[in-house]
């Protein structure tokens, strides 16, 4: 670790030399204008709630972060504490009882509804970022760190390292029970592992290239998140942005930090890489950046540029959810047993068959795409050339692929939002005794500890059912429009287009809810 | 062209690349575009020639470039060494022989559109202008482009360290290759067609006094001519123009060059009082006939090593032995008076302490007065003060530049130098002090020591005025149009004898800054007398800087029958969250001006030198920062705007703040700031968020009729003592 610097830019003399004196040199280009890019995705200038004096002056507060960030802060450095101390009664401790039975379900209702919220109060992140800048809300002006910036070979593939992240961390759960929940101790270690990882990042890389591009969580929280009514910090004028001098939003100003998240709201198009930070906000010199609010599933629907990794990281992370609803039935049970003996695997979960069940969805998910494909496009129809990164390229395959991914995100998002369920509806009223069994009240014959909030299979497979039904219309709803749009052009017809994303949409939707089913026979 | 074979290649990583496009529009060459549908970046690798500008200025770091820089060689013109060197005087550095290979090596300038050079360079000489009217042959032009910021091309272009100003933040020296000869070409425009006179303006009564007649002076007297005002320069010596006459030698820069700017100043008006020396206490004296006085008294004093035996004989500071060796040079001089009255003989050794360029000005003085040399400098080499041709060409004369080493002591016989002890030293980074090595000494027979360490303010005047000399500071935070050139991204260019040439360029703004704000009422100090030695280029611009701010702000002295609008002139600037403080700064601006004052309104991030210069008065007001009655403060932003202000002259100040519950402190806490900055304030008052409505009882129209009120009286008072 190097240590650039320790400069405190609090109270120290402000540039005064603003105008710039050589501006008689300065011959820039024209930028060059978006024409119709941005014209489905830009919010109405109404859905801006910084418009409002408050709330303005909330978001210039730079201690508005910090003081999301501090609650979460002292929870789980308490959950690292009590899962090691604490009882090893896994629902009576507060360490898991907190963690899996409401904080993982609440960070989905979060996701569905805002976006990245969970990112703008994230204790992991929050604990790097306080370290890399030596402060917790003032605008200094050196990191500690290296400041690396992250390599365009791993760069280049988005989100995908974060879903890599993701699989090996549900692994590792799965593996030694973390979530079950099991031994206390175990979510210690995960949450420590998490902070950790994240602090070494922090330290190794500038900005927030961990929560961009490496923490478990971002590609879910991004992908799902898209659905969210939240569309983050957004331009108010693009024009004032083009033939901005000085995009301090970017590079940041005595005010407000560049973006953390490598986010332009001059160019925003979803709230993908928006983590709410506000930054942005705090440092444009032209008060031109507004936070804005949108219809749900407009980033999903909307955006023109469509992301490869996006798509990829949805077909992944179903392939994921699907996984954890197939290994509840007892044939699976079976399998792994049996791929453990002639692997000489000591338990569950088999990588083999863990590997092998995402895969298998993400090769179906890209195979239903092609049969799509194969059946509604236009022979005559050109693939229009286009970028040479992963996220960008294009060919016959992705013109379909990457909208249809984008499609089923309802589904996805529905899927793991009903997966949670369970545990919060059996047992979130265990954290009142847990919190309690800290001063010697709680205890496993409390009241609480026993009851549910729907303590029946059958009612939490019914509503299970219902969040997945509710998220499969949302996808055909959305795959409908997203198909009209981005098919339409490439397809024999549009309804043929429309029909079969939405059918797609409805398919995926019903085999999740097929499973839910199933698990529940399977118990 | 040198014809390279290795493609270039250029990678955007799509993912982090946001489409901003502040490569695109300062790609030299075009060679990025935007593609529309992803709204990313996309490279031609054919176009694109290497310079590396878009990968300094990217924010977000997406772009990378491989491969060579495709740039021709540098067409340096041969250095000129006369065949003998005792007694010469000729340039040493020469300019380009003919106009196709000025063509060639301007061809060189990628013509940045948002060129770094201009930003290294202080004058913010527009490069690539008059570059590009060498390219078309167009020297009438290429003045044209000069003259906008600099009245003495040249000069600099002689004299200036270009690789640590213009050519060090060139876009090749920042991508570590080797940057276009902007001096030179500079050199070679001035070489073709005379630098043009002085363009004179109809006469106004107004006249400014300047004390000193060097590039400070120059600067500021040139552009005031320009503007109609009288202009009289007090110089203690009998001839103008500073140290470039007599202390720079020929060989550097010619007599005739050095004095061709006040030769034209004084065709075109400027009275020379010469051969008199100004006491700083006879600033008073000067500002009763003057309506503003400008101090560009430069910065003489010589700094002495008080190291055992400095005060022996033959131990003697730069300028005397610059001046003498100067004027033995020259025709009709006689050397060896001048050997025989230092006490040496020819063949012996000068020892010069210092290895700067006024040190290597002494040293190659002293070779061509046929005496060895000696250089010592406590420096690491590595960062050398003087420029690396300078350097080179000393080195070349025969002159023996020893770095890491200090003078410890100096042991005389016979009351007269004759051993200087040397001891080594170390440096391991160029921010940090060299440490000295006790044990490893070495001495050296020497004749003669001569103290070139450098120099530093007459204590009389940075008595009187108050701020000087000042500190030059980069801002803990660039100004982002500073961090966008891309001029401080690389932060050591190898051309640049690693220095980081963008920070200090940048550091210098705030010497331009201060050079155009009065250091007293009706006082201006430039040049060295303002930020301490620094350069010709520096001292120049900030003479024409303090000269626009005296045009601007137009001070009377007492007594003038008033000329033109009389009436004060009132800056209000204010720091608004919610938009409160500025509604209650509209009403007082809009009350001041009804009561027939000259105001100007204006949030502080965008108050430049040139708006406080031009005020008489400030009014200031803030929100206060805190929780209801904890930890109440004016705003963060005012705070340090307020810190950031440079000496307010006696300037009135009237300050206001606007509170939800109490202000407590945070008037007196800004009273206390603007009283440390000279500032003398006249009126003050908080006012509640529900008492901001126009009209309120305790509001701020009531506030403004006080100020206005009271700028009256003190109006009244004036007219009064005059008659």
């Amino acid at each position: 670790m190097v240590l650039q610097a320790e400069v405190e830019g609090v109270d120290s003399p402000r540039p005064v030399h603003l105008i710039d004196p050589i501006a008689v040199a300065i011959r820039t280009r024209r930028p060059q204008r978006p024409g119709s890019h941005f014209e489905a995705t830009d919010p109405s200038p109404g859905h801006d709630v910084a418009a409002h004096p408050r709330v303005a002056r909330l978001l210039h507060n730079r201690k508005l972060q910090f003081l999301l960030i501090l609650p979460n802060q002292i929870i789980f450095w308490l959950v690292i504490g009590i899962g090691l101390l604490g009882t090893v009664v896994p629902g009576l401790n507060f360490a898991t009882a907190i963690t899996w039975y409401v904080w993982f379900c609440l960070v989905f209702v979060m996701m569905v509804v805002v976006g990245r919220a969970w990112c703008a109060m994230c204790p992991f992140g929050g604990f790097g970022e306080w370290v890399q800048r030596h402060t917790f809300w003032k605008r200094t002006t050196k990191s500690i760190g290296l400041g690396l910036k992250v390599p365009e070979k791993v760069g280049q593939y988005g989100f995908l390292l974060s879903v890599g992240a993701f699989l090996l961390l549900t692994w590792i759960e799965e593996f030694f029970n973390i979530a079950g929940p099991g031994n206390p101790a175990s979510t210690s270690f995960m949450v420590l592992g998490i902070v950790g990882s994240a602090l070494l990042f922090f330290l190794l890389f500038e900005r927030r290239s961990f929560c961009r591009y490496v923490c478990p969580l971002t590609s879910i929280i991004g992908t799902v998140g898209s659905m969210g009514s939240v569309a983050g910090f957004r331009t108010r004028d693009r024009e004032v942005c083009l033939s901005c001098e000085t995009k301090s939003c970017m590079r940041g100003d005595a005010d407000g930090y560049g973006c953390p998240w490598y986010t332009w709201p001059g160019s925003a198009d979803s709230n993908l890489t928006c983590g709410l930070c506000s930054e942005c906000y705090k440092a444009c010199p032209s008060d031109n950046i507004g936070l804005y609010v949108q219809t749900p599933l407009t980033s999903v629907i909307a955006p023109s540029r469509r992301r490869a990794d996006v798509a990829w990281a949805v077909a992944l992370l179903w392939g994921l959810v699907v996984y954890q609803q197939v290994n509840a039935l007892t044939f699976f049970g079976r399998i792994d047993s049996w791929l453990n003996a002639h692997t000489n695997f000591p338990q569950y979960p088999n990588p083999l068959d863990y590997i092998g069940v995402i895969a298998l969805v993400s090769v179906a998910m890209a195979g239903a795409s092609r049969l799509i494909q194969l059946a509604v496009r236009r022979r005559d129809a050109l693939v229009p050339a286009g970028g040479t990164s992963f996220v960008d390229r294009t060919s016959a395959f992705r013109q379909y692929f990457v909208p249809l991914m984008y499609g089923v995100i309802p589904v996805v998002g529905a899927d793991y939002f009903a997966r949670q369920l369970p545990k919060f509806f059996q047992h979130a009223t265990r954290v009142v005794p847990a919190v309690g069994h800290l001063f010697g009240a709680g205890s496993t014959s409390s009241a609480l500890y026993n009851t549910s909030i729907i303590g029946s299979n059958s009612g939490i497979i019914a509503v299970q059912v219902s969040v997945v039904a509710l998220g499969t219309l949302a996808a055909m709803y959305a795959s409908w429009r997203i198909a009209g749009r981005d098919l339409a052009g490439i397809s024999t017809t549009p309804r043929r287009a429309q029909v079969s994303a939405a059918t797609f949409a409805l398919v995926c939707g019903v085999a999740a809810m097929a499973l839910y089913v199933l698990m529940n026979a399977a118990d | 062209m040198t014809v390279i074979e290795t493609p270039i290649h250029v990678s955007v990583v799509a993912d982090r690349c946001a489409g901003c496009q502040e490569c695109v529009i300062r790609c030299p060459q075009g060679a990025l575009s935007m593609d529309l549908a992803t709204w990313t970046v996309v490279a031609d690798d054919d176009a694109c020639v290497g310079c590396r500008q878009c990968v300094r200025t990217c924010p977000f770091s997406a772009i990378t470039v491989e491969g060579p820089l495709m740039v021709s060689e540098r067409l340096d013109p041969p250095l000129h060494h006369s065949l003998r060197l005792v007694g010469s005087v000729e340039e040493t550095r020469v300019g380009f022989a003919d106009l196709a290979a000025a063509q060639a090596e301007a061809s060189r300038c990628l013509a940045c559109p948002d060129p770094t050079c201009v930003r290294g360079c202080p004058a913010h000489n527009d490069i690539p202008g008059f570059v590009g009217a060498i390219r078309e042959g167009d020297f009438l032009l290429a003045h044209e482009v000069l003259r906008r910021t600099s009245i003495l091309p040249d000069v600099c272009s002689r004299v200036c360290n270009q690789s640590a100003q213009c050519e060090g933040a060139c876009t090749w020296s920042l991508a570590g290759g080797v940057p276009v000869a902007i001096g030179r070409l500079e050199r070679f425009v001035t070489d073709q067609v005379p630098v043009p006179a002085p363009a004179l303006s109809e006469r106004r009564e107004r006249s400014v006094g300047i004390i000193g007649a060097g590039p400070a002076a120059a600067g500021a007297a040139w552009d005031l001519l320009e503007g109609g005002y009288g202009v009289t320069v007090y110089e203690k010596d009998a001839t103008p123009g500073g140290l470039p006459v007599w202390g720079m030698p020929d060989f550097t820069l010619p007599d005739d060059v050095a004095r061709r700017a006040w030769r034209q100043l004084e065709e075109a008006g400027v009275s020379l009082v010469l051969n008199t020396a100004v006491e700083a206490e006879k600033l008073e004296e000067l500002l009763e006939v003057h309506d503003a006085v400008v101090v560009a008294v430069g910065a003489g004093v010589p700094m002495r090593l008080g190291v055992p035996g400095a005060d022996a004989q033959g131990v003697i500071d730069a300028t005397s032995f610059l001046k003498s060796a100067k004027a033995a040079l020259e025709p009709g001089g006689d050397s060896d008076a001048l050997l025989e009255r230092l006490g040496v003989r020819q063949g012996e050794r000068v020892l010069v302490l210092g290895a700067g360029n006024t040190a290597m000005d002494v040293a190659r003085m002293a070779r061509r007065l046929n005496l060895a040399a000696t250089c010592v400098d406590w420096l690491d080499e590595r960062f050398a003060l003087a420029r690396p041709d300078e350097l080179a060409e000393a080195r070349h004369e025969g002159v023996d530049v020893r770095f890491s080493r200090t003078l410890s002591a100096i042991h005389a016989r016979d009351g007269r130098a004759a051993h200087a002890e040397l001891a080594r030293t170390e440096q391991s980074r160029a921010s940090r002090a060299p440490s000295v090595l006790l044990e490893d000494h070495e001495f050296l027979e020497v004749s003669l020591v001569v103290m070139a360490m450098g120099y530093r303010n007459d204590p009389t005047f940075t008595a009187v005025l108050p701020g000087t000399p000042m500190r030059k500071s980069a801002p803990a935070i660039a100004e982002e149009r500073w961090r966008a050139s891309g001029i401080l991204a690389n932060t050591a260019s190898e051309y640049a004898n690693h220095a980081a040439v963008g920070s200090v360029a940048l550091a210098r703004e705030s010497g331009l800054w201060a050079a155009s704000l009065a250091a007293r009422e009706r006082v201006w100090v430039v040049g060295d007398a303002l930020t301490g030695p620094a350069t010709v280029v520096e001292a120049m611009a900030q003479g024409r800087r303090a000269a626009a701010a005296i045009l601007d702000a137009q001070p009377r002295r007492p007594g003038r029958i008033n000329d033109e609008s009389s009436s004060a002139r009132v800056l209000v600037c204010y720091e608004s969250e919610g938009g409160k403080t500025r509604a209650a700064a509209e009403t007082i601006a809009g009350e001041c001006f009804a009561s027939g004052l000259d105001v100007a309104i204006s949030p502080i991030d965008q108050v430049g030198a040139r708006e406080l210069a031009a005020a008489d008065v400030l009014v200031i007001g803030t929100w206060v920062e805190g929780f209801v009655v904890a930890g109440v403060r004016p705003a963060r932003a005012m705070r340090a705007w307020l810190a950031g202000l440079p000496n307010l002259a006696g300037r009135r100040v009237a300050l206001f703040c606007t509170y939800g519950v109490n202000p407590r402190g945070a008037l007196d806490e800004m009273a206390r700031v603007v009283s440390a900055k000279g500032g003398v304030v006249i009126d003050r008052q908080a006012f509640a968020a529900r008492n901001l409505a126009p009209g309120a009882l305790e509001g701020p129209d009531g506030f403004a009729v006080r100020v206005a009120s009271h700028l009256a009286k003190e109006m009244v008072v004036r007219v009064a003592g005059r008659s």
